[in-house]
């Protein structure tokens, strides 16, 4: 027995865990390597090239970008953030699409408005075919929209207003080719609720009562410019080919491959993938070296500053919003926290990159005598506050707000808490001073409204305790202003008065900056609203 | 026998209190599934509209009282149904099935290649003891244990992979390449080798110390003293009669040290984008994906506790001193066993 030990514990031991590790590579050989999607029939590039034979012949153009697993891309099973969307909206199309300056027609190749601004109709593209063959017809688009009030998808514009039976009265198809959207009022946000619904097949859907399990072949039928092809989730590879029937404007880009990186910008330097953002250190590197491109995104994502105007009474005293204001360097907390990659946050809350910023309104330049002054004539000295913020760079924010409005005697008292518990704790009004940091600030201006109207005033997305008559007024009437330029004026007149009012404080929105090689590709191209190329589906077809 | 039933009991509750756990756990951290208002820098972000938080929570059954859905919890769970995920849209059996092997082999090597390093280390180290060797050994490993394994596989990644391009920067494979075969096998390992030697090197600092000090132990006793008498060759008391008992407590040692190794591995995982369950994990704590969370602890408390049962089994029979100590009711501990692991658990 005894001479079993050395054997059993030298030998077996480790010949035990051999055996385990051979059936973890064994299986992973064995199963890892086949895809979720049962690979959709490939048609062979070359083969797909020539049959456009009169096109002159290039080589496939295949780009190769980051990876992760943003879930399976059908409407109700990607992921919730944004590479998940992307992806998605590459298969399936919508009746509007965004380029670089707004909204330009998609499979809607027109649409009308009544006058009195509560009925739609939009002329549908003819010959528009799914990626099985059949063809798309208004039938779909009537479906869709009737599918989502069922089952809402993950993502979707202003989702309220189609999933709301008081407001989207009635969905008809007029004609194979003309859908008729009948609503209860006028609402500016309508044309971009319904216009960037995705549009899924009616024959693959009306079957399917659990759509955010539905994970079949299927589920990715669209009849977008590209055609989901290979997709692990473990690894978070993607493969999507262009569709050779795609009905509009063509694919550029042949093969969209996303892999798996752990360093971005080690892996674009290997050229394992062909763009990625970079970090301002780095930035003279690459713009000194004709090999890369270099873009500066335009600023949607950004920080703001909170009041809670419930639990501290004072911050109801306009002229210590101002005050703040006055006193908060927004500069130099986009010199210091995004290192210069940041442009300083704008009074009228729309940032600077937004094609509806207004660029008349109040500044607030840094000045900290007159901050003083105010407070003093407010009798506002000695205040002290509690600034909720979330991790790593929001601490590092909080801390320099607390230095600087040290010197205007606020004392600012930073509580760091996780992301996930600083979103739970401003839903339920749990703060004083809160920092809060997100995208989509490139959207549709009707955040102004759902953001500081009195009447929507929960926590979750509102203002509680916030009222400005003026503010309520405007907000309700670019609202159901369907003139895109009366609209536009309306937008403007409150940005001027949020400026003046200063409901929150905008401290910065993050530029930063995205590289990528021009020989290899250079088609990319952001949306009016969006700070991601990789994000526009224009940036892979032939756009212009 | 009566024991070894108690044995066994004993880990069926412990099981149970995990499995309770892992339910309240998740709940219990702030934050809703549903909920996302704020991102990383850049990132972005759906914001469910109020309407769109209620659907999915009552498709979910998270509107349900907590009590209903722990007890749905457990009848799914004898059912094998470990629930659906939020974020993921997957079942979760599904999900960590996929990614289980990837973390199994890494574990399972690196388990392997620390156990060789610290052995074969660890008695050179106690043969020398003292000796300039034996001191450069020790500092080298120290330092290779100390330093988190996260920062050294970024070293190795930076050195190995970016700068020398011996290794591949990520992944567990090479995609769209079409491998199969013996081709897809050395492909997998060329993508593990980096990952698992950061993990193993994070790792082995504790078995060296193990059998460096219980070989030092042993070496002490008075039988070594015995086997020198009897003019045995160095190598046979060496391998036949230190060896053999100093490795005893390294079996209870690499079961213990699974759960460091799993935590481990989240880390490298990370830093190579391993397609593991590490990442996984992190990123179903970081969207508060609740079934998800419970499958991966589950799954990962299972493993630590079917490890720890196999070799409570296992030393049985390998150290008859515990079966003797069984008829007699009172184990007797070993020393080497006892003064390593204290050391190496501190």
């Amino acid at each position: 027995m005894s001479r079993n030990i050395s054997r059993l514990i030298g030998v077996k031991n480790i010949s035990f865990l051999m055996v385990l590790s051979m059936v973890g590579l064994l299986l992973i050989a064995g199963c890892g390597g086949s895809p979720e999607t049962a690979p959709a029939p490939q048609t062979p590039l070359a083969q797909a090239e020539g049959t456009g034979a009169e096109d002159v012949p290039r080589d496939p153009v295949v780009i190769r970008l980051e990876g992760g697993d943003w879930g399976y891309c059908s409407p109700f099973t990607h992921y919730s953030r944004g590479p998940g969307i992307f992806k998605m909206q590459l298969i399936f199309d919508s009746l509007l699409e965004r380029s670089e300056d707004g909204y330009v027609p998609w499979l809607a190749e027109s649409w009308e408005i009544s006058d009195d601004g509560k009925t739609y109709l939009f002329n549908l593209q003819q010959g528009v075919k799914w990626h099985d063959g059949k063809e798309m017809t208004a039938d779909d688009v009537v479906f869709s929209i009737n599918y989502y009030r069922e089952y809402p998808p993950v993502s979707i514009f202003f989702g309220g207003i189609l999933t709301d039976p008081d407001y989207l009265l009635e969905v008809t198809a007029v004609s194979d080719y003309q859908v008729r959207f009948v609503t209860s009022e006028a609402k500016a946000t309508f044309l971009p609720a319904a216009g960037l619904a995705r549009i899924i097949p009616r024959h693959i859907w009306e079957n399917v009562d659990n759509p955010h399990d539905y994970l079949e072949p299927e589920a990715v039928i669209g009849c977008g410019p590209y055609r989901l092809t290979d997709y692990n989730k473990e690894h978070g590879t993607y493969r999507f080919e262009s569709f050779e029937d795609y009905w509009g404007i063509q694919p550029r880009v042949d093969v969209i491959e996303f892999v798996p990186v752990s360093d971005t910008i080690l892996a674009f330097e290997n050229g394992e993938i062909d763009l990625t953002e970079i970090p301002t250190d780095l930035l003279s590197r690459f713009q000194e070296d004709p090999e890369f491109a270099v873009k500066v995104n335009p600023g949607f994502w950004g920080y703001r500053l909170l009041f809670n105007y419930e639990r501290i009474e004072v911050f109801s005293n306009k002229a210590l919003r101002q005050a703040l204001a006055y006193a908060i360097d927004r500069q130099d907390l986009a010199d210091k926290i995004a290192r210069g990659a940041g442009t300083p946050g704008n009074p009228g809350i729309l940032p600077v990159h937004h094609v509806w910023c207004n660029p008349d309104v109040p500044q607030y330049a840094y000045d900290l005598e007159r901050a003083k002054q105010m407070l003093q004539q407010e009798d506002l000295t000695d205040l002290s506050l509690t600034l909720l913020v979330g991790q790593d760079r929001e601490v590092r924010i909080g801390e320099l707000l607390s230095e600087q409005l040290a010197k205007v005697d606020i004392q600012l008292r930073v509580e760091s808490v996780d992301l996930q518990s600083r979103d739970s704790r401003i839903r339920d009004g749990q703060y004083e001073l809160a920092l809060v940091g997100h995208g989509g600030w490139g959207g549709d201006p009707d955040y102004l409204r759902s953001r500081f109207l009195s009447e929507l005033s929960d926590w979750y997305t509102g203002t509680p305790g916030y009222y400005n008559p003026q503010v309520d007024e405007l907000g309700q009437r670019q609202l159901s202003e369907t003139d895109v330029n009366k609209r536009k004026e309306l937008i403007f007149q409150l940005q001027q008065v949020l400026a003046e009012d200063v409901p929150e404080i905008p401290l910065y929105n993050t530029t930063g900056y995205t590289v990528y090689r021009p020989d290899k590709y250079d088609g990319w191209m952001y949306m009016f609203d969006h700070h991601n190329l990789t994000h526009s589906k224009l940036s892979f077809l032939d756009w212009k | 026998m009566k024991n070894k039933g108690l044995r066994i009991a004993e880990y069926l509750v412990t099981l149970l209190v995990i499995v309770t756990m892992n339910f309240f756990l998740p709940r219990l951290m702030p934050g809703d599934p549903f909920l996302h208002l704020s991102g990383d820098a850049g990132q972005e972000i759906v914001t469910f509209t109020k309407e769109q938080q209620e659907y999915f929570a009552a498709y979910y059954g998270l509107d349900r009282p907590l009590p209903e859905q722990y007890f749905r919890y457990l009848t799914g769970l004898t059912r094998g149904d470990l629930g659906f995920s939020y974020y993921y849209k997957d079942d979760v059996a599904a999900i960590i099935l996929r990614r289980l092997p990837w973390t199994l082999l890494m574990v399972t090597a690196a388990t392997l290649l620390s156990l060789i390093l610290g052995i074969v280390l660890g008695s050179y180290s106690a043969w020398r003891r003292e000796s300039w060797q034996d001191k450069a050994t020790y500092l080298f490993m120290i330092i290779f244990s100390e330093i988190p394994a996260f920062l050294l596989g970024i070293m190795f990644l930076t050195l190995f992979a970016a700068a020398l391009g011996l290794f591949p920067l990520s992944g567990g494979m090479t995609h769209f390449a079409g491998y199969t075969g013996w081709e897809k096998v050395k492909d997998i390992l060329h993508h593990a080798a980096l990952p698992v030697i950061t993990l193993s090197l994070a790792r082995s600092g504790g078995i060296f110390l193990l059998v460096r000090n219980t070989l030092t132990t042993v070496l002490g006793k008075d039988y070594m003293l015995t086997a020198r008498a009897k003019g045995l060759t160095k190598r046979r008391i060496r391998y036949r009669h230190a060896m053999k008992n100093a490795l005893l407590p390294l079996v209870t040692r690499v079961a213990l040290q699974l759960g460091g190794m799993v935590g481990g591995a989240v880390l490298v995982e990370n830093v190579f984008a391993y397609p593991g369950l590490g990442r996984l994990m992190r990123d179903a704590v970081f969207v508060r994906d609740y079934p998800l969370l419970q499958g991966i602890f589950l799954v990962l408390a299972f493993g630590v506790l079917a490890a720890n049962l196999l070799a409570d089994l296992f030393y049985r029979t390998l150290d008859p001193r515990t079966r003797e100590g069984e008829l007699h009711g009172k184990q007797e501990p070993d020393n080497g066993e006892q003064e390593g692991s204290s050391h190496v658990l501190a």
